[in-house]
C-alpha cells in the first residue's frame, strides 16, 4: 500500500518535471493562440481592448442609470471586477474545450496533456494583463481624490492576487477540460453556470449590499454559503487594491489562496486520472 | 527496472470498446440506453518483453495482430488495462509525422512548434536548427507556408525534426517510406548512425528487410500474444512460412471457389489439386520450408574450368547449379540466392524478380544455372541459401545453408568483400 503511494508520488513528480521540460510547447501554444485569436478581423488585436470596454459601457448604463446604486465612480469599480471575471469565465468555458479542440494532436502524439489547459489559461491571463493597462490609464486620467485614503503601495499586492486567480482558473480549466472529453454537454452547461456565477460574485455590486439584504430577511447565515464562492475573495481583493487603494484583508487573501490551491490540486488530480483515456475517448 | 534496460513491458493487456452506436451527449446516454452497447475486443492478451539500452528491435505480425497498439502504448498515447510499461529516457516517435504542423505557418516556425511538441526548449531547438534544415534539404522553401509544400516535402520536414530530437528511445511505425529513394537511403543511414550512438529503437514494419538491416531482435506478435522472439534470421523465416501457409490457404479457398463456380458453369468435375498437410510437414525441416511443389535436389558449385569445387580464390568466377525436382507446376517461379558469412552476416542476396527476368513457369524437373562472375568475398566460410518462390511470394522450397563455400586470398585486406580500387600517389 505504502509502495503504491510512493509510486504515485513519484509519477506526479515526474509529470511536473516533464511539464517544465515542455515549457517551449506551452509558450508556442500561447503565442499561437494570442496571434490567432483575432487574425483576419479588421480591428485585429484592438478587440482585446474593445471587447471588455464595450461590455463595460453596457453594464455601466444598465447599472448606474436604470438600476441605481450608490457606488462612486461605478464604471471603475465595475471595470476592476469585470476584467478578472472575464479571464476566469473564459478559462472555464473556452478552457473546457481545450483538449477536445486539439483532438488531432492528442490522438496521434504524446505530450503531457496538461499543456493544453495551461496554455489556454495562460493566454487568457496575458490577455487580461493587457486589458489592465487600460484600467491604469483610466485611473490616471480619472484622477484620484487627493483627500482619499488611496495608497499606491497597495498595488504591490496586485501580482499576488493575480497569481492566486491564475491558480484558481487553471484548476477549474483542468477539471472542466478533462470532464468535457467524456461528457460533451458540459461545454454548454458551463456557459449557463458562468452566467449565473457572475451574479453570485461581487462584480456589479458590493459584498455589503448582499449582507444587508440577507440580514434584513433574517437569513444572515446564508452569507457563509455566499462566501464559499472561490471567486468572491479574489474579486474583493482586486477591489480593495485597485478601487479603495488598500492592502487586502489577510483573511480575504488567505481564503483566496486556500481555495485556489484546493481547486488546482483537485483539477490536476482529476485531469491526471482522466487523461489516460483521452486518446480512446476522442 | 534493471539498469541495462531501456524498456520493460510486463504482462500488458489492452482491450478496446467497440461501440455499436455511440452517444456522447447526456440526452443520448439517458434516452437511448441501447446506444451504449459495445463489444470488448482484446487487442493484447498479455505481452512481456524487455529492450536493452542501445538495442534495436522489430515488431512483426499480420494486420491487426496488436503490434501498432503495442507501439502506441509505448508512446503513451494510450494506456494498458493491466500490466506495466517502464521506459527510461526521452522518447521520440516517428509515428504520426507532422501532427501539429500548422499549414499557414512557415517551415521554420513549424520546426519550432513541432520540436516543442517533443519537449525541446527553444535553446535546444536553436542548437539543432541547422541540422534539421540540412537534413530536410528544404533550405529554399523554409520561409514559405507549409501548405504550399508537396506531401513529400512535408514528410521530409517532419522526419527531419523527429529524428533530430536526440531521443534515448525512438519508436518508428512503418515510415521508412518517406520521400524518394535518395531520401529513404538517407533516413536509413541516419537511423544506423543514431543506433550507433546508443539510441534504443523499436520498429513496427511489414518490410522484414528493413528490420533485418537495423534490428538485432524481432518479436512476432500474433493475435495479441508474442509468438516468437529472437534474431530476425530465425524469426522471419518462421513468420514468412506461416504467412505463406496462410496465403496458401486463402489461395486454395479462392481456387476452390473458382472451381465451384466453374463446376456450376460447365457441370463438370474439376480436378482436386491440393497439397496434403502431411506433405507440407514433410518438406518443413530444419532450415527448410515451402509447399513442396518443387524441391531442390542439389546445389553444386563449379569453377570456370567446369570442375566441381567448394573452395575458390577471392575474385574468381563461381557457377551455381541448382537441380530441382518438380511435383506440381509452379507458376511465375522466382529463384533466389542469399550469401551469408559463417557468422550470419548477409553479404549479398538477389532473385530473378529483383533482376527483372521475365516470369517463367516450371513445368518439369530441371537445373537452374547462375554464374557469379567476380565473387570478391574475402577469405572465410560462407553459406548459400537457395529459394524457389511462386506467384505472390509463397515459398515453394526455401533451402537454408544449401551449400558451403570457402574463399582464400593472398592479400591481407579486411572486411566482407573486396572493393576494386586504385591508389593514385601524390606527385
Amino acid at each position: 500500500m505504502n509502495n503504491k503511494k510512493k509510486r504515485k508520488r513519484e509519477s506526479i513528480m515526474k509529470n511536473l518535471k516533464e511539464l517544465y521540460d515542455y515549457r517551449q510547447m506551452i509558450f508556442s501554444l500561447v503565442k499561437k493562440d494570442l496571434r490567432g485569436r483575432y487574425k483576419g478581423s479588421a480591428l485585429g488585436f484592438l478587440w482585446t481592448f474593445l471587447n471588455p470596454l464595450l461590455q463595460l459601457v453596457v453594464y455601466s448604463i444598465v447599472f448606474s442609470t436604470i438600476f441605481r446604486n450608490n457606488i462612486e465612480k461605478f464604471y471603475l469599480y465595475l471595470f476592476i471586477g469585470l476584467l478578472p471575471w472575464m479571464f476566469f469565465s473564459s478559462s472555464l468555458t473556452v478552457g473546457s474545450v481545450s483538449v477536445i479542440s486539439s483532438k488531432d494532436m492528442v490522438k496521434k502524439i504524446y505530450f503531457p496533456r496538461e499543456v493544453l489547459p495551461i496554455a489556454y489559461v495562460t493566454s487568457s491571463f496575458v490577455n487580461m494583463l493587457l486589458c489592465f493597462l487600460v484600467v491604469f490609464i483610466v485611473m490616471i486620467i480619472g484622477g484620484i481624490d487627493p483627500n482619499s485614503t488611496f495608497h499606491w503601495t497597495a498595488l504591490l499586492y496586485l501580482p499576488i492576487v493575480m497569481i492566486v486567480e491564475y491558480v484558481l482558473a487553471l484548476g477549474f480549466a483542468m477539471l472542466a477540460s478533462a470532464l468535457t472529453v467524456y461528457f460533451r454537454d458540459l461545454e454548454h452547461i458551463l456557459g449557463i453556470i458562468t452566467m449565473a456565477w457572475m451574479y453570485a460574485t461581487p462584480i456589479l455590486y458590493d459584498v455589503s449590499m448582499i449582507q444587508n439584504i440577507l440580514v434584513e430577511k433574517g437569513m444572515g447565515n446564508l452569507m457563509h454559503l455566499y462566501m464559499l464562492n472561490p471567486m468572491t475573495p479574489i474579486i474583493v481583493a482586486y477591489h480593495q487594491i485597485l478601487y479603495y487603494g488598500q492592502a487586502p484583508d489577510m483573511s480575504t487573501l488567505l481564503s483566496a489562496v486556500v481555495l485556489g490551491l484546493f481547486f488546482l490540486i483537485l483539477g490536476y488530480l482529476v485531469f491526471r486520472k482522466l487523461q489516460r483515456g483521452f486518446a480512446e475517448e476522442l | 527496472m534493471k539498469p541495462e534496460n531501456a524498456i520493460e513491458v510486463k504482462d500488458v493487456t489492452k482491450k478496446f470498446k467497440v461501440y455499436l452506436d455511440k452517444g456522447s451527449q447526456l440526452k443520448e446516454r439517458l434516452l437511448f440506453h441501447e446506444r451504449n452497447r459495445y463489444e470488448e475486443r482484446w487487442v493484447l492478451k498479455g505481452i512481456s518483453f524487455e529492450v536493452k539500452k542501445g538495442e534495436a528491435i522489430g515488431l512483426i505480425g499480420h494486420n491487426g495482430c496488436g503490434k501498432s497498439t503495442t507501439l502506441k502504448l509505448l508512446t503513451r498515447i494510450i494506456y494498458p488495462d493491466a500490466g506495466s510499461i517502464e521506459m527510461r529516457g526521452r522518447v521520440s516517435s516517428l509515428i504520426e509525422l507532422g501532427a501539429g504542423f500548422h499549414p499557414d505557418m512557415s517551415g521554420r516556425e513549424n520546426i519550432y512548434t513541432n520540436a516543442a511538441i517533443f519537449g525541446l526548449t527553444k535553446k535546444e531547438i536553436d542548437a539543432r536548427m541547422d541540422d534539421i534544415i540540412a537534413f530536410s534539404e528544404l533550405e529554399e522553401f523554409l520561409d514559405n507556408p507549409v501548405r504550399t509544400y508537396s506531401s513529400g516535402m512535408y514528410m521530409r520536414l517532419a522526419f527531419s525534426v523527429a529524428i533530430n530530437v536526440d531521443a534515448d528511445i525512438l519508436l518508428i511505425d512503418e515510415i521508412l517510406a518517406v520521400g524518394d529513394t535518395n531520401f529513404q537511403a538517407k533516413c536509413f543511414n541516419k537511423l544506423r548512425e543514431i543506433k550507433a550512438q546508443g539510441t534504443t529503437i523499436v520498429i513496427v514494419s511489414h518490410s522484414l528487410g528493413q528490420i533485418e538491416q537495423i534490428c538485432e531482435r524481432s518479436i512476432w506478435i500474433h493475435d495479441g500474444q508474442i509468438r516468437a522472439e529472437g534474431s530476425p534470421r530465425d524469426v522471419h523465416p518462421e513468420y514468412l512460412s506461416f504467412m505463406g501457409e496462410k496465403r496458401q490457404e486463402i489461395a486454395e479457398k479462392e481456387k476452390e471457389r473458382q472451381e465451384e463456380k466453374e463446376q456450376k458453369k460447365h457441370h463438370e468435375e474439376a480436378e482436386e489439386k491440393k497439397v496434403s498437410p502431411e506433405e507440407l510437414e514433410k518438406t518443413k525441416q530444419d532450415g527448410r520450408w515451402g509447399n513442396g511443389h518443387a524441391r531442390i535436389q542439389s546445389v553444386k558449385l563449379y569453377a570456370e574450368n567446369g570442375q566441381e569445387q567448394n573452395v575458390f580464390a577471392t575474385g574468381s568466377l563461381v557457377m551455381v547449379k541448382v537441380a530441382y525436382e518438380l511435383k506440381e507446376t509452379v507458376k511465375d517461379a522466382v529463384f533466389g540466392i542469399g550469401v551469408f558469412r559463417s557468422d550470419g552476416v548477409q553479404c549479398y542476396g538477389t532473385n530473378t524478380r529483383i533482376d527483372q527476368l521475365e516470369e517463367f513457369n516450371l513445368t518439369k524437373s530441371g537445373t537452374m544455372c547462375l554464374s557469379l562472375d567476380h565473387v570478391n568475398l574475402l577469405p572465410g566460410e560462407y553459406w548459400l541459401d537457395i529459394a524457389i518462390e511462386s506467384e505472390v511470394g509463397i515459398p515453394v522450397d526455401y533451402y537454408r545453408q544449401a551449400a558451403k563455400v570457402e574463399f582464400y586470398s593472398q592479400i591481407g585486406d579486411v572486411g566482407i568483400a573486396r572493393i576494386d580500387h586504385k591508389w593514385k600517389l601524390p606527385e
